[in-house]
């Protein structure tokens, strides 16, 4: 039995050549990292294994179709494992490359076709951010994702907070999230990006535009999918960071296959941990009651959370493929430190979460049918609570309020909501023959919501509270895709339709109406959308793709129903829609990874909240939006340990169709608080025998540029003037403006020779620049941390 | 290594450079002239956080002008000012929407700015109970204003310096009333009103019966039917008495339209809202000039108007013994798709003091709610009537935003300018920098 920590490269290429007899073969080489070929290499591809020829070449047979995990490994270099996939009626050809180095060059050196590689490359175009590739480093998945093109991730605040991705423009709602394919919102807020360390992940799959019919989501453009790795054997991978403000974020992983391989057990856990006291620009009231700017560390900001997900299985039995059950259990306490801006300190509101979700997932091959089936129900219960009678100043001092109502905030509660939620998500894919497959998906999700708040509304002339009545929302999203490969394969064609639908019951709240509250309301609508995607092989190193759809986003059940608090229900939203047109060109040889994209997008009716009657808002179907952008991201390796990489992210989205009257002057304005431009750039290297025989050290330099924007419409003429808008400042004097913003990373990893532990050392923010994303709210200033990583696999083959 | 990380870090630096932006577009302002017209517009339609433009004008501004230039200030808070003398001041400041009083500059070449802002002593309070910033001006170093962080005071500062100079603790005052009141569940003075007449402070006494259970705390939740306005004597900032306005609620509101008016003989008119947000007993009474007593000879009820009650007062203007009001036109309506707030449905009304009769004000249409805007505002000794209009799906073509000249002789107005770029008109005056 051997363990070994690896690092290798591999380079992986599906043969366009058909065999013409048989179709169940993989077959390839093995070199080292000079192109030199090596035998005796194990090479392990799902059930079937064999070892490489002395000029590395290898065969295997009987591959069925489908997700294999391919495993390589010999004496000297690093085991490596990564998802390929074998498509019906296919051979695939593999061409691997190891390294006797430390798997951190992986990256620089995939410009093949694995499962990561072969999502970059689908004619839906994704941004993948490889975290896999970083997982060594004390990065959040936040971070990793802002240094992709057309991506902006913007949090409220330090580790933990709240964040919002915005793709393309689209933002909010708009996006929507995945684990593995599933909607992500089974996991009630306990997993996601702002909180799953990246270790936990292979990749992110971030989809600009169409978003793939087997996501089965009523995105309008914009689609996160975080997919976790495939295990294989037995394996433990665990972590620690510490880094200032006293954040600890501990993950851990472990898998277990025994030799049977018939059944398989796996935990996946993690502890985040921070004070988030970071120092931020606040006001004090001076003895005149005039402000003055001060700058304190904040004092309410501390973050607990913790999430473990157990699972285990059975697989490659004559009725499954795999059937897995999991539970996961989390729980976030999060203290609050200031309302949506910083202009209040709060010392003692904090918020819950938590919940347990069993789920079950069933995989199996029928010939040309592919099932997977996943079921979860989730109980999640949320509480907030504001109940102290008093406030404090940003010193943290305390003052106790004389009359009054309790609560620091403006709305006092100690809530007590409990969310039962049940997801279901069907996946059929049949393999008509080698160039066509058709694609069947469905998901329904049903959440009620049912709770109490001795603080909360009351409904009009009645001491009912509000939540004790149950309010409930189904939604159901089917789609059907047929995929179709011509002239030689060169050409992959994607036709997509879509129904959304949803239902809601529940009472009108709002306290102006009049209310029966025997009378439940219900609305429901239905809705369809189409979409379509092509992609053309040019050469072996490049492609061009191009995408359109119709689709809708539905409202959600909190702009439905409101929040028991001053968001108001509106049980009469229509969905978005939108159309949106995606281009692409992707260029990769050698040295060289170059793509450059452009989008238009048009979408009409967005649900915003609107002020109605203080303290009262409600969502509202009001804006529409028209927008195209372009972004471009290259990366280029310098010498064998030098890699570069730049993308810039330059969007245009305008308001348009806002009808004549005292608002019209701002058709052709851009869309509020949204950058229009954003840009980054980063050195990798990476180099061994740095301190002793056989160690590594992988350095990094990262930086992210965003261009002012601004919190307010101002007319377009009254824009900067400068190329794209790039230069300049507006014409008109503007108060609310996020500024320009530079963020710089630098960072190294360290790994021992033959042990299977790495250092990581990162400092965020080096130039400590003030950093803002939501309405001015500062982010943290300059921070060390530390990571210490653990990792063991055992191939059980 | 260290060759490529230093070139690295120059094309970092140099990127770094070329993506700074360069501050070229100073303003360039053309306009001079010591009195200056300005107008503020609303703009904002999601975040109730009211952004928008003031701009200043050195020419009364005629035909369709933009309120969005090289001299304007952009900011939050643009829903309405108040004036004193040539100076302006609103409730919330323009970077962040914070409660207080903040006074805006003007130049001589017209760039308009935001200046000095007193804050609440407490923003957590002043954000759980609104009214922060309240204020009145007794003359140019002497000011009163109430902060939620000290609701049985009123504060006072010197709207020059602005800075807070004191207080007056009108707590005896408060306790006249429901001291014992278990159902009252909040207590504030000058809240809502703050008034000077004859060298007297009138100020409001709140006496709300909300809990945060129910909604907003001091507004449209009287625990009495009577409003009581505590009375101070300002020859030595002493509390004298309290008089009440009988049967109604909810006296003014808070934000920059105080709803009350001098007339040119000092007859103080006040607006009492009712008894909701969508109105009933709503209605104007008066404190003669020479009185500091509620004039229980006349009053001025909704009802009056339309019997139905279904409505109610959003200002007073008071000129020559004419009171110019806006009333609706409509069943008012709340929430997400009421028409109180975006419906075109406020007419301009004149009423004779003495002989009361609701006089429709010709040539001007029904525009939306003016809030926290003054409706109707006095320039060059002429009567401006704001206009705003939303489109509706009404079936109109056109969409009027901008003010209109009063003809008090034929009780009619005509279209003064209009304001196409920068948002609903919020207000219009003339000041002289030079004074």
């Amino acid at each position: 039995m051997r363990y070994k920590i690896c690092i290798l490269s591999v380079l992986l290429l599906i043969s366009r050549l058909v065999l013409a007899q048989t179709t169940d073969f993989a077959t390839g080489y093995v070199y080292n990292e000079d192109g030199i070929p090596l035998g005796d290499v194990t090479v392990q591809l799902g059930n079937n294994g064999t070892t490489t020829l002395s000029n590395g070449h290898f065969s295997l047979e009987s591959i069925p179709a489908g997700k294999h995990l391919l495993t390589v490994s010999v004496v000297g270099y690093s085991t490596f494992q990564d998802t390929v996939v074998k498509l019906v009626q296919e051979n695939l050809a593999l061409q691997i490359r190891l390294s006797k180095d430390d798997k951190v060059l992986q990256e620089v050196m995939v410009v093949g076709k694995s499962e990561t590689q072969q999502v970059r490359e689908q004619a839906i175009r994704a941004i993948v951010v490889d975290t896999r590739a970083v997982a060594e480093q004390p990065v959040t998945l936040s971070e990793l994702m802002n240094r992709s093109p057309g991506i902006r991730i913007r949090q409220s605040g330090g580790l933990g907070n709240a964040v919002d991705v915005s793709i393309n423009g689209f933002q909010g709602n708009s996006v929507q999230y995945f684990r593995d394919g599933i909607p992500l919102e089974y996991l009630g807020g306990g997993y996601g990006i702002n909180n799953v360390p990246v270790n936990q992940l292979e990749r992110v799959e971030v989809y600009k535009g169409v978003v793939p019919m087997s996501l089965g989501g009523d995105a309008l453009g914009g689609a996160v999918n975080l997919v976790r790795p495939k295990h294989k054997g037995s394996s433990i991978l665990t972590s620690y960071e510490i880094a200032s403000f006293n954040t600890h974020i501990i993950n851990l992983s472990a898998y277990q296959s025994p030799s049977s391989k018939k059944y398989f057990v796996g935990l996946d856990a993690f502890l985040n941990y921070s004070d988030n006291d970071y120092k931020a620009d606040v006001e004090i009231v001076d003895a005149n009651s005039n402000p003055q700017t001060v700058t304190l560390p904040l004092f309410h900001n501390g973050y607990k959370h913790y999430f473990a997900e157990a699972y285990g299985g059975i697989r490659d039995v004559s009725w499954a493929d795999e059937l897995q059950f999991g539970l996961a259990a989390y729980n976030i306490d999060r203290e609050s430190q200031h309302p949506a801006r910083m202009t209040t300190p709060y010392g003692a509101l904090k918020v819950y979460n938590k919940g347990i979700i069993p789920s079950l997932r069933y995989q199996k091959a029928f010939g040309n049918i592919n099932i997977d089936q996943f079921i979860s129900y989730s109980h999640i219960n949320r509480s907030r609570v504001d109940t102290i009678k008093g406030s404090f100043d940003w010193y943290g001092n305390f003052r106790e309020r004389i009359g009054g109502t309790p609560g620091e905030s403006p709305r006092p509660s100690h809530s007590d909501i409990n969310f039962s939620n049940i997801i279901n998500r069907t996946n059929l894919s049949y393999f008509i023959n080698k160039k066509h497959r058709i694609e069947a998906n469905l998901v329904y999700n049903y959440i009620s919501r049912l709770g109490e708040d001795p603080l909360g509304f009351r409904f009009e002339g009645t001491d009912i509270d509000v939540l004790t009545k149950e309010a409930t929302y189904s939604k159901t999203i089917g789609g059907l895709m047929w995929e179709s490969k011509w002239l030689n394969n060169k050409l992959t064609n994607q036709l997509m339709g879509k129904f959304f639908g949803f239902n809601t019951k529940g009472i009108n709240a709002f306290m102006a109406n009049d209310v029966d509250l025997d009378k439940y309301k219900t609305y429901s609508n239905n809705n369809w959308g189409i979409g379509h995607a092509l992609k053309y092989q040019l050469s072996d190193h490049d492609f061009i793709r191009a995408s359109w759809e119709l689709t809708n986003r539905l409202p959600r059940e909190n702009e439905l129903f409101g929040d028991n608090d001053t968001r108001a229900p509106n049980f009469e939203l229509e969905p978005e829609r939108s159309f949106n047109v995606n281009i692409g060109y992707r260029f990769q040889k050698h040295k060289l990874t170059a793509e450059v994209s452009g989008f238009y997008r048009k979408t009409d009716g967005m649900i915003l909240l609107v002020p109605i009657q203080p303290p009262f808002a409600q969502y509202r179907n009001l804006d529409s939006i028209r927008g195209y952008g372009f972004d471009v991201d290259l990366s280029y390796l310098l010498t064998k340990n030098l890699q570069v990489t730049a993308n810039a992210t330059w969007q245009d989205n305008r308001m348009v169709d806002i009808p004549d009257g005292v608002n019209a002057w701002m058709n052709g304005t851009r869309v509020r608080n949204t950058p229009y431009f954003f840009a980054n750039a980063g050195i990798t290297g990476s180099f061994g025998e740095l301190l002793t025989h056989g160690d590594r050290i992988k350095t990094y330099l990262h930086w992210n540029f965003i261009r002012e924007f601004y919190l307010n419409h101002i007319p377009r003429e009254n824009e900067p003037k400068g190329f794209l808008g790039l230069f300049g400042q507006a014409s008109v004097p503007v108060t609310n403006i996020v500024p320009n913003q530079h963020l710089i990373t630098a960072g190294f990893n360290y790994f021992l020779p033959k042990q299977p532990i790495s250092f990581g050392i990162e400092v965020k923010n080096l130039a400590n620049a003030k950093l803002y994303d939501y309405y001015k709210i500062q982010r943290p200033g300059r921070s060390f941390h530390f990571k210490i990583n653990y990792q063991l696999t055992k191939n059980s083959i | 290594m260290k060759k490529y990380i230093n070139l690295s870090l120059l094309a970092l630096v140099a990127g770094s450079l070329t993506f700074s932006s360069c501050k070229s577009d100073d303003p360039d302002p053309e306009q001079e002239g010591s009195e200056k017209y300005v107008i503020m517009t609303l703009s904002d339609r999601t975040t109730g956080q009211k952004a928008g433009y003031t701009s200043a004008f050195d020419e009364f501004p005629t035909g369709t002008i933009s309120n969005v230039g090289a001299t304007s200030l952009e900011g939050e808070g643009m829903g309405g000012w108040r004036t004193h003398g040539n100076n302006i001041y609103k409730m919330f400041r323009t970077a962040d929407y914070a409660t207080g009083i903040e006074k805006l500059n003007i130049s001589a070449n017209g760039i308009v700015t935001a200046g000095a802002f007193i804050a609440s002593k407490n923003q957590a309070e002043a954000a759980k109970y609104f009214g922060t910033g309240n204020f009145v001006i007794k003359d140019d170093n002497l000011g009163y204003y109430w902060d939620a962080a000290e609701p049985m005071k009123i504060q006072k500062f010197n709207p020059s310096t602005m800075q807070n100079t004191g207080s007056l603790d009108l707590t005896a005052a408060v306790n006249e009333h429901g001291e014992s009141e278990t159902g009252i569940n909040f207590r504030a003075v000058g809240q809502k009103f703050l008034a000077i007449k004859g060298n007297k402070l009138y100020a409001n006494i709140t006496y709300a019966k909300n809990t945060s259970t129910q909604g907003q705390v001091g507004f449209f939740d009287d625990f009495f039917p009577n409003v009581y306005i505590a009375v101070i004597d300002l020859n030595n900032e002493s509390y004298e008495n309290i008089i009440e306005i009988e049967d109604t609620g909810s006296i003014a509101y808070i934000n920059e339209n105080h709803m009350y008016d001098f007339d040119t003989n000092g007859d103080l008119y006040i607006v009492t809202q009712g008894r909701s947000a969508i109105g009933g007993k709503s209605k104007i009474v008066r404190i003669k000039a020479n009185e500091s007593d509620i004039d229980q000879a006349w009053e001025l009820k909704f009802s009056d108007f339309r019997a139905a009650d279904n409505g109610k007062f959003v200002g007073v203007f008071a000129n020559n013994g004419k009171l110019i009001v806006t009333l609706n036109t409509e069943t008012l309506t709340g929430g997400g798709t009421g028409n109180i707030n975006r419906g075109n449905i406020w007419k301009f009304y004149s009423v004779d003091v003495a002989n009361p009769e609701f006089k429709e004000i010709t040539g001007i249409p029904a525009g939306t709610n003016p809030g926290a805007a003054m409706a109707a505002t006095e320039v060059d000794g002429k009567i401006y009537l704001r206009c705003a209009q939303l489109n509706t799906n009404d079936g109109e073509d056109e969409y009027k935003n901008g003010y209109y000249e009063y003809n008090p002789s034929s009780n009619s107005a005509s279209l003064a300018f209009e304001v196409n770029v920068g948002g609903a008109v919020s207000g219009f005056t003339k000041v002289n920098i030079g004074n």
